[in-house]
């Protein structure tokens, strides 16, 4: 097999400083014809394995790759709540009644999975409540369900009245975010993301006033264009 | 055409022995083996010349400036012909092996033989030993360069190279390959193992080809009693004393030649000079001194116990005139000599508190004298058992031999922590044996171990901005770099702004440069990574930031440092 120096280094994560000189002190079998190195990839793997090292001869790591994609570019909050979808007039009275009125509203999710669903949501309600004050809660299960959702999403819930949440102000809630995620790294990036618009005055005073679908996405985009500007000045 | 040589030329990359170079390596150290033992023939003819030569000279009464003529000569032509360091050789071969993979320059391969030549033809006392191995050595490098392969392949030639002279010179291929692998290499696995004891069979081929199948010192049947066990005792001290004596001397002698001003090959000739005046009060001081161990070892050696035992000294004080002051060749000849002189003192002491006991002859404890003396000066026990053993093709002395070697080798060690080949290079710091920490640190360079994953922060910046920087980091070090030349300024860590994280009014009232710390301590790419965690370890510290050209280029930590270390020492250890 021919591959070449940095090739090798990197199937071997190593840097190709250290793999050149193994070559040139003869500890690893690899022959080197100018930057080329020449080795039998069965012979390499054993001799890898007998030195505790990893070495594997499809490229790179698949594994880590995903990983770090997956780290870089999450979903938008926007695309998110696309995906869960706003729906108005829930009705209920107490934190069970609403949650089961909007579970019921989920769009493909069958039924015994909604009971599951309801369930852990309760849970974690009952640990402590998701009611963040301003009239709004974010139910959410403790544990990530990957078998219940595929992409992440958050539904919005617009509730026909306030219902009292235990929330930390004790205000009754009115608006409900539902947000379920595959893993916990996504979970955790639309919340912080979240939060970032319920923390504006402005976007809560017009949740209050119950928008329609386009204007809500649209507020939800323009939060969130600024939010990116926020972050793109600091890696700068 | 041009493809057929090529193929010749890297016989490294042919499909049979790509993946186990074994049967190249023993192939390669056959050729390796017959060209040094070729190179100690030589030398060893040419030397028998050059004394028949001289020989109508040596009653002339000038003739005490002989010596100090060929020392000269052998110094110039080091100095200036070749431009190589005068001394025996053995610890270039050593540090090279242990530093560069083996690698010796390819004049290196005849220098020493003409230089020890001329020092000892002259009557210098010296042996041409060292030289042999330096030449059989760099024989194998060079052999192993044109091949073009690789340093451990290249290491295991060098042993070859100085198992084949040995083997050659003094007719013992089994004393070869251990004083190959004891003194040179330093470690014993099969993969060198091989290789090395098919050379020293060559090298030893290629003496009984133009020589005979002669041993260096026939000797008689000995009876070996009780008694002459419990004697050998007493004699590993006195050849310890007298190994212990010789390596000071040496020192010593080397010490006061280097205050003397006079250019080296005028103190080469100073040097030369006394010894040829000792040489006409006792000429068996003088060259390497084989003919007198031949008549000791006989038994017929005439001088009485006082000559003897002045000749243990005088022979001392020879050899380090010759090699402290600048001649050219090596210790085991004399190591010999002496050896045989203090064996057959304490003989003639025994014999005369003791009259009474039968005592084996005066010719057993010369060898047991050389062995004694070879295993000290060396501290490699089996070297000298072997040695000893094969020139004289003597079985029976072998339960004493082991009792002076070992017993010799200990006392010595305890005087002299290094031996005599290692001991500039340990003072030095260049005493790399393999598998050692030493070694693997040595191999590590600053560079493989860089830590790349910094962020690189202004001074300028406010501490808002910079607290941007940190929660995208993954490290606890911001080092701070000057926005216009790129300089490095300092470094932040993150406890250093621990305090004012939760404190947003000074977000934007302090600046980088202000909370940084300046005076840190760097390390350069090319430091020594022993260096390194040497100034780690003083100051408690478990990152550096890495500087070129007054530039940040990394981190390097320990935890980095364990990590890598382990791997090179597992590969370094299996091979």
């Amino acid at each position: 097999m021919r591959l070449n120096i940095i090739e090798v280094a990197r199937r071997l994560e190593l840097p190709p400083g250290t793999v050149e000189r193994w070559i040139r002190q003869g500890r690893i079998p690899i022959q080197k014809i100018g930057h080329d190195c020449i080795f039998e990839a069965a012979a390499l793997e054993k001799w890898a394995r007998n030195h505790h090292l990893c070495f594997t001869i499809t490229d790179g790591n698949p594994d880590k790759k995903t990983e770090e994609t997956g780290a870089g570019d999450h979903d938008s909050l926007l695309s998110a709540m696309k995906r869960g979808q706003v729906f108005y007039h829930i009705t209920g009275e107490g934190v069970q009644a609403v949650l089961t009125a909007a579970v019921e509203k989920l769009p493909d999710l069958s039924h015994p999975k909604k009971t599951i669903l309801l369930e852990k949501l309760l849970e974690r309600e009952h640990l402590t409540s998701t009611g963040i004050g301003n009239g709004i809660a974010m139910p959410h299960p403790r544990t990530q369900p990957s078998d219940i959702v595929v992409e992440p999403m958050v539904s919005t819930f617009f509730l026909a009245q306030p219902v009292d949440y235990n929330a930390i102000d004790d205000q009754p809630v009115s608006v409900l975010f539902l947000l379920l995620s595959p893993n916990v790294k996504s979970h955790l990036h639309l919340l912080s993301r979240l939060s970032f618009c319920v923390r504006d005055d402005a976007f809560v005073s017009f949740l209050k006033s119950v928008p329609d679908r386009d204007p809500f996405f649209r507020k939800v985009a323009d939060f969130e264009e600024k939010l990116d500007k926020a972050e793109y000045g600091r890696s700068q | 055409m041009l493809k057929i040589f090529m193929a010749w030329h890297y016989p490294a990359q042919w499909k049979i022995f790509r993946s186990d170079d074994r049967l190249l390596l023993i192939l390669i150290g056959i050729i390796v083996g017959i060209c040094s033992g070729l190179a100690a023939f030589l030398l060893n003819y040419s030397l028998v010349s050059l004394l028949h030569w001289l020989h109508p000279y040596r009653h002339l009464w000038w003739a005490f400036v002989l010596p100090a003529i060929g020392a000269a000569m052998s110094s110039l032509f080091l100095e200036k012909i070749v431009n190589e360091g005068a001394g025996h050789g053995v610890p270039e071969v050593i540090y090279s092996v242990s530093r560069h993979g083996g690698l010796m320059r390819f004049r290196s391969s005849f220098s020493r033989l003409i230089a020890s030549c001329l020092t000892i033809g002259s009557g210098g006392s010296a042996g041409p030993e060292a030289p042999v191995v330096m030449s059989g050595g760099a024989i194998g490098s060079n052999i192993a360069q044109f091949f073009e392969l690789n340093d451990r392949q290249r290491i295991t030639l060098v042993g070859c190279g100085a198992a084949g002279a040995i083997a050659s010179i003094f007719n013992a291929p089994v004393a070869a390959m251990v004083f190959a692998m004891e003194v040179i290499l330093g470690e014993w696995s099969s993969v060198h193992i091989v290789p090395i004891a098919i050379a020293s069979v060559a090298g030893a081929e290629i003496s009984r080809l133009f020589q005979g199948n002669q041993i260096a010192f026939s000797h008689r049947q000995f009876h070996i009693d009780f008694l002459d066990i419990m004697a050998s005792f007493g004699l590993a001290v006195l050849t310890a004393a007298a190994s212990i004596l010789l390596t000071r001397m040496l020192r010593k002698m080397g010490g006061v030649s280097r205050k003397v001003p006079m250019p080296i090959w005028g103190r080469a000739a100073v040097g030369g000079c006394a010894v040829g005046l000792l040489g006409i009060f006792l000429p068996d001081v003088l060259g390497e001194g084989y003919d007198a161990i031949r008549a000791m070892i006989e038994g017929l050696y005439a001088p009485g116990i006082m000559v003897v035992a002045i000749g243990v000294l005088a022979k001392i004080l020879a050899t380090s005139l010759t090699l402290g002051w600048g001649g050219s060749g090596g210790i085991f000849a004399p190591a010999l000599v002496i050896g045989s002189f203090v064996g057959v003192t304490y003989h003639r002491l025994l014999a005369l508190i003791l009259p009474s006991v039968p005592w084996v002859n005066e010719g057993c404890y010369a060898l047991l004298g050389m062995a004694g003396l070879i295993s000290g000066l060396l501290q490699a026990p089996l070297t000298g058992m072997f040695l000893i053993f094969e020139i004289t093709g003597s079985y029976e002395v072998m339960l004493p031999l082991i009792i002076v070697s070992a017993l010799s080798t200990t006392i010595c060690h305890s005087f002299e922590p290094a031996s005599f080949y290692l001991r500039d290079l340990v003072e030095r710091g260049q005493l790399l044996r393999p598998r050692t920490d030493a070694k693997v640190l040595a191999d590590l360079t600053v560079r493989e171990l860089l830590e790349k994953d910094c962020i690189v922060v202004r001074p300028n910046m406010l501490l808002r901005e910079f607290m941007h920087v940190v929660q995208k980091s993954r490290r606890n070090y911001y080092p701070v770099e000057d926005e216009k030349n790129g300089r490095f300024l300092g470094m932040i860590h993150f406890d250093d702004i621990r305090p004012y994280i939760f404190n947003t009014i000074m977000y934007d009232t302090v600046l980088v440069d202000q909370v940084m710390d300046t005076f840190v301590d760097t390390v350069q790419l090319d430091d020594d990574l022993k260096d390194v965690l040497q100034k780690m370890d003083a100051k408690g510290l478990y990152s550096m930031p890495v500087i070129s050209n007054g530039c940040f280029v990394g981190m390097i930590s320990k935890a980095t440092i364990l990590d890598r270390y382990r791997k090179e020492l597992m590969v370094q250890t299996s091979l």
